[in-house]
């Protein structure tokens, strides 16, 4: 059934009262936009993660570990999947044209698929804090989510990402275990990851942000870092390791870690494409959307018969 | 008391445990919902609970493992019956799982929890949300065990568990 809603005022306090858009609704345009571009990136970022997963299946130690990074990826590409269905469902790009965007380096994703992951220790960090992170604000988008396709896939994506971070979780431990070499490894990886993780939040969302007011967050950026740097900081000095903030400071009074001044400029240059590893990333995720191209070809002739 | 019935007491106690084993990937299900435990044998030093993976490459196998051991190590009265302290999980070959072996609140969790469709025989599965008929968009999801629909009626993708 379509509902339509007179003005942007009617249509917040619908989304106040806890009310759920679905797509057949006549939703403002700025609010449609706005969950498209939200829904996008997400897609986009699940996608990218997937492909770095893919990059480490010949590498990983172990039959077992392996088996469970060949999930892992197939796990990212088919939530990337899902998303970028419901994403084209909402009339703004095809998925065609988002995935092409993507390659030519006008689509945005997650901070973190920008950066190299250059030992097994960093894979552990990845699965370990920056999936933790990603649960974090998934999380948050899921609690209030005004839009119904996205919340309904969100829980069942949310449900995964909490399997992926208990494995990461029994690796962190294997590894914390581990021989000096080992734990020398992994400290290495959190110098690398600690703050591309911490920044995957962005910065402090501004006082009005429309995804906020439109239910689409609902926590402030700001808010769910610090959820992050409170339960991460204690957890990975308890296993012994050393978090790479030099003015890491613990308040008593308030009993509660500060990790001093963020610099943001390394987020802003990943948004730019312009991040470490940004360029062999789009590069290869491109060469690979050409090279099946002949896949793609063959299906829609099979659908055509 | 005698023996036998001892032995169906703790059989049951097991069986209760297992229960609360909930799916890493469907928290709020249980493996016993999933038709994933087939079976539970006391043997002459413990317990051999014989399970059955959905697909036989599934990562959760290992964690799934683990908590059934952990559920069965806190049963009362387990440990403390002389010589019964053992607790082996073992995968088996056979029987092959199947979406038969789902039960009725498996499916109705999975659809109101998860919005997944089953697959079961050549049937085509319906939306969850609506009711009506779903097309196949691509036979792998998310999981090795899910296929990937859509409604025609109301255009929600809809995972669909499949054997």
């Amino acid at each position: 059934m379509r509902r339509s809603w007179v003005s942007i005022t009617s249509f917040e306090d619908f989304l106040d009262a806890g009310g759920i858009v679905e797509p057949d609704d006549g939703m403002p345009d700025r609010y449609r936009h706005a969950v498209f571009s939200f829904i996008e990136f997400h897609a986009n970022s699940e996608l990218m993660g997937g492909l770095t997963e893919r990059d480490w299946i010949p590498k990983t130690p172990g039959l077992k570990h392996k088996m469970a990074v060949l999930a892992k990826t197939q796990d990212e590409i088919g939530h990337g999947h899902l998303l970028y269905m419901i994403a084209a469902d909402m009339g703004v790009k095809t998925r065609e044209q988002m995935l092409e965007d993507l390659f030519a380096g006008k689509g945005r994703f997650h901070n973190v698929f920008h950066y190299r992951a250059h030992s097994w220790g960093d894979q552990v960090a990845i699965a370990f804090l920056v999936d933790a992170a990603a649960l974090i604000s998934q999380q948050a988008v899921f609690k209030r989510c005004s839009y119904g396709p996205y919340k309904r896939i969100l829980k069942r994506i949310i449900a995964e990402e909490g399997f992926h971070m208990r494995l990461g979780e029994d690796r962190m431990m294997r590894i914390a275990q581990g021989t000096q070499l080992q734990r020398d490894m992994f400290q290495d990886s959190i110098n690398r990851w600690f703050w591309p993780a911490l920044q995957l939040f962005g910065p402090d969302s501004k006082p009005d942000d429309e995804l906020l007011r439109w239910h689409i967050k609902s926590e402030r950026n700001e808010v769910l870092r610090d959820k992050w740097v409170q339960k991460f900081v204690p957890l990975l000095q308890s296993y012994g390791f050393v978090i790479p903030a030099p003015e890491l400071r613990y308040h008593q009074a308030e009993e509660r870690w500060d990790v001093g001044p963020i610099d943001w400029e390394p987020l802003q240059r990943t948004l730019r494409q312009g991040g470490p590893d940004s360029a062999r990333r789009i590069g290869e995720a491109a060469e690979n959307w050409r090279r099946t191209a002949w896949v793609r070809k063959a299906l829609q002739g099979s659908v055509a018969q | 008391m005698n023996q036998a019935t001892d032995n169906d007491l703790l059989i049951n106690k097991i069986r209760d445990a297992i229960e609360r084993v909930e799916d890493p990937e469907y928290p709020g299900l249980s493996i016993i919902d999933l038709g994933i435990l087939e079976s539970i044998r006391l043997t002459s030093n413990g317990v051999t609970v014989g399970l059955v993976p959905t697909f036989s490459g599934c990562p959760a196998l290992s964690l799934i493992a683990r908590d059934v051991r952990g559920a069965i190590a806190r049963v009362d009265g387990f440990g403390e019956v002389e010589g019964i302290e053992k607790v082996e999980v073992v995968w088996l070959r056979s029987p092959a799982w199947s979406t038969e072996r789902l039960s009725p609140l498996a499916h109705r969790v999975l659809a109101a929890e998860y919005n997944v469709s089953v697959q079961v025989g050549s049937k085509t599965p319906r939306c969850p949300r609506c009711g009506g008929e779903t097309a196949e968009r691509s036979i792998f999801g998310p999981s090795r065990c899910r296929a990937v629909h859509v409604c025609a009626c109301c255009r929600e993708p809809v995972e669909v568990l499949r054997s």
